[in-house]
């Protein structure tokens, strides 16, 4: 042992005075999948941490073998006793065994030192980088902020996909759902935004939180490793319930996550948070629920269900003295239906929602979203004006080429304005498909969109756009990047900056009369 | 359902209702209702919640020696006060586990203020055993 070591126990032990401060205690009567009753507490209130002594009637040198404190959260109170769901392993409580009232009421830490790590649904390391040092206590449950603390949305938070940036634009402080079946790209698009994150300036770019609920472990380690060679783990934290743990943590962790995000919003930052997914969180509730013996509702969820998810939601916000949180949460749906109880629930809550659907994806038009269901209702106000000029159109004109290529299935002649638009929309389809894991910059997005709706495409054959495309965006990058740092820094497409983009699109195709083949 | 009837039961008789007019009145009640086959059962819930309040009203002090009892009782007299215990009402337990001091549990009320507790709570602050949540 180092002299350090046995300098802090000399002093820790001369500190010791007699305790006989007394603590509010109760019996464990009954315990079982993860929930306990407990005979007596009767001062205990709702969502109070409780402490189960562990080491009574056992050696010292067996109780320091414990790992930890085991707490309980408080969920019910009922006329003779409580019940409290286990934060761990239900295996180390057992009947008659005394539990300790904390007196607080359930809390995370946060502090900078989080980010760039991976903690648990009550704030824990869960990499093993070792203890937080400095940290502030957040309290999981919070009211959300009031109406005259808010203030109306009208940043843009940029995801670098092209689709929802210029469709389905998202503002700082927005609730925007991410919907889909399974294996259609929902993480994907909440990941991208993640990663995009890195163009935005560092005082302006927003923290950001990715929630895992009842996820595979090995997806949550995937993630936090393409983050992490990303270069975007330095902005992140990653709250990690992964499907392994008590339904009561899987229930707690986007609350936790939140009230991170929130220690980032009252210092007057932007916080990006991502719930990945809400379906899994109300699955963890009805577990959680039916256990604590309360009364089922529709599909055996209980009647707080939607409370659970708009009291989460509403905490996302955008206030008056600076400071946002942006949300995005994930819902799976079964077989693309939307209108399940948890989907419609969470449609009607968020600001918007846009719909990923499984026939795009193996299409192979990724990110496969239908931009004619998906909805945006504040981050339009938003949307820089450069993005607006050039984005104007494009849903109208993609709705309308949806409809005439359905029509195109049964009629065989085509008059060549329809024939036009069909190929236009083809084009445009092409044009806003991106590789996962490549979000790109606003300024570019902009010059691509701006050059696709001058026909810059028309003579590309439909396959070869995407290659085309991105071959034209790194001759921007070489040629015209003043350009593009104008477009960023002003956000407008001023009649000087499209004249130079014309210039850049004439000169790209003598350059490469090769590509521009197909009439 | 018994456990309701013997809650039921016992509420009655703390409320100052005589025992065996108590069981009459349920045994009427169960008659009326065709349920008097629920009575054995009651009775086993009954104890049950006997046993139960017993434990709660109980009071016990543990000591880690006998020779510590004297010491352990004169030092929880101002606790006992408080939550309205006569000292001849407590029941005396040794248990070695606590090295020394002495510890009184009962009305939901915990004093520990053995040496194992003290210890226990210098090791989870050397070594940093404590939850960031405590």
């Amino acid at each position: 042992m180092d002299a350090t070591t046995v300098e802090k126990i000399v002093k820790e032990i001369e500190n010791i005075a007699p305790s006989h401060e007394g603590a509010h205690v109760g019996k464990v009567v009954a315990v079982g999948d993860g929930v306990v009753a407990i005979d007596g507490l009767s001062k205990a209130v709702m969502s109070e941490i409780v402490v189960f002594e562990e080491g009574k009637g056992k050696k010292l040198k067996d109780s320091m073998e414990t790992q930890g404190e085991l707490y309980g959260l408080i969920l019910n109170l009922e006329e003779d006793g409580v019940r409290a769901s286990i934060l761990g392993e239900t295996s180390r409580v057992s009947e008659g065994m005394t539990v300790k009232s904390t007196g607080r009421i359930l809390s995370v830490p946060a502090s900078e030192e989080m980010l760039g790590r991976v903690v648990n649904a009550l704030g824990e390391p869960a990499d093993g980088k070792g203890p937080f040092k400095k940290t502030t206590m957040m309290p999981v449950e919070r009211q959300a902020a009031g109406v005259i603390d808010r203030k109306g949305v009208s940043v843009p938070l940029q995801t670098g996909i092209k689709a929802i940036d210029a469709m389905i634009p998202i503002g700082r402080g927005q609730r925007e759902l991410i919907i889909g079946d399974r294996g259609t790209g929902k993480t994907t698009v909440a990941i991208d935004t993640i990663l995009n994150q890195k163009n935005e300036p560092k005082d302006k770019r927003p923290i950001c939180i990715y929630v895992a609920i009842g996820q595979k472990e090995s997806k949550t380690a995937r993630i936090a490793q393409q983050l992490r060679e990303q270069g975007a783990m330095e902005y992140t934290i990653i709250v990690d319930a992964p499907a392994s743990t008590p339904a009561a943590l899987q229930y707690l962790a986007p609350f936790s996550g939140v009230a991170i995000g929130e220690y980032f919003m009252d210092q007057g930052k932007d916080v990006l948070i991502i719930y990945d997914d809400l379906s899994k969180q109300a699955t963890a509730y009805r577990q959680l629920s039916l256990l604590l013996r309360r009364p089922p509702g529709r599909e055996a969820y209980p009647g707080d269900i939607f409370y659970l998810h708009s009291r989460l939601l509403e905490r996302a916000c955008r206030l008056e003295k600076g400071g946002s949180i942006t949300a995005l949460p994930i819902i799976e749906t079964q077989e693309g239906d939307v209108s399940g109880y948890i989907p419609t629930n969470v449609i009607s809550i968020t600001d918007g929602q846009m719909f990923l659907i499984a026939d795009l994806f193996n299409k192979g038009i990724r990110p496969a979203i239908d931009v004619g269901i998906s909805v945006s209702r504040v981050g339009s106000a938003a949307q820089t004006k450069a993005m607006k000029g050039v984005a104007g159109g494009i849903k109208l004109e993609l709705a309308q080429f949806r409809d005439l290529e359905a029509f195109m299935q049964f009629a065989s002649d085509l008059d060549k304005e329809t024939a036009d638009r069909i190929e236009s929309g083809r084009r445009m389809v092409e044009v806003l498909k991106q590789k996962n894991g490549a979000p790109i910059a606003v300024e570019k997005q902009v010059a691509i969109l701006y050059v696709a709706g001058h026909k810059f495409f028309a003579e590309v054959p439909v396959n070869k756009v995407t290659a085309v495309e991105a071959q034209f965006t790194q001759f921007l990058d070489a040629q015209y990047a003043k350009t593009l740092a104008e477009i960023k820094k002003t956000g407008q497409l001023s009649d000087e900056l499209k004249k130079t983009l014309n210039i850049a699109m004439n000169e790209f195709q003598l350059a490469h009369k090769e590509l521009f083949t197909q009439k | 359902m018994e456990q309701t009837y013997a809650q039921a039961l016992w509420k009655m008789v703390e409320g100052g209702m005589s025992p065996v007019k108590a069981v009459h009145a349920l045994r009427d009640l169960l008659k009326l209702r065709g349920r008097e086959a629920l009575l054995p059962r009651i009775g086993r819930a009954f104890a049950r919640i006997a046993q139960r309040e017993g434990k709660r009203t109980g009071v016990t002090l543990s000591v880690a020696r006998e020779k510590d009892e004297r010491a352990a009782k004169s030092a929880v007299k101002t606790v006992l006060e408080e939550i309205g215990v006569e000292p001849k009402e407590v029941n005396v337990l040794v248990d070695d586990s606590l090295i020394g001091g002495w510890r009184l549990e009962g009305r939901e009320t915990l004093v520990d203020a053995s040496h194992k507790n003290e210890l226990q709570k210098l090791y989870n602050r050397v070594t940093g055993a404590v939850s960031s949540i405590n």
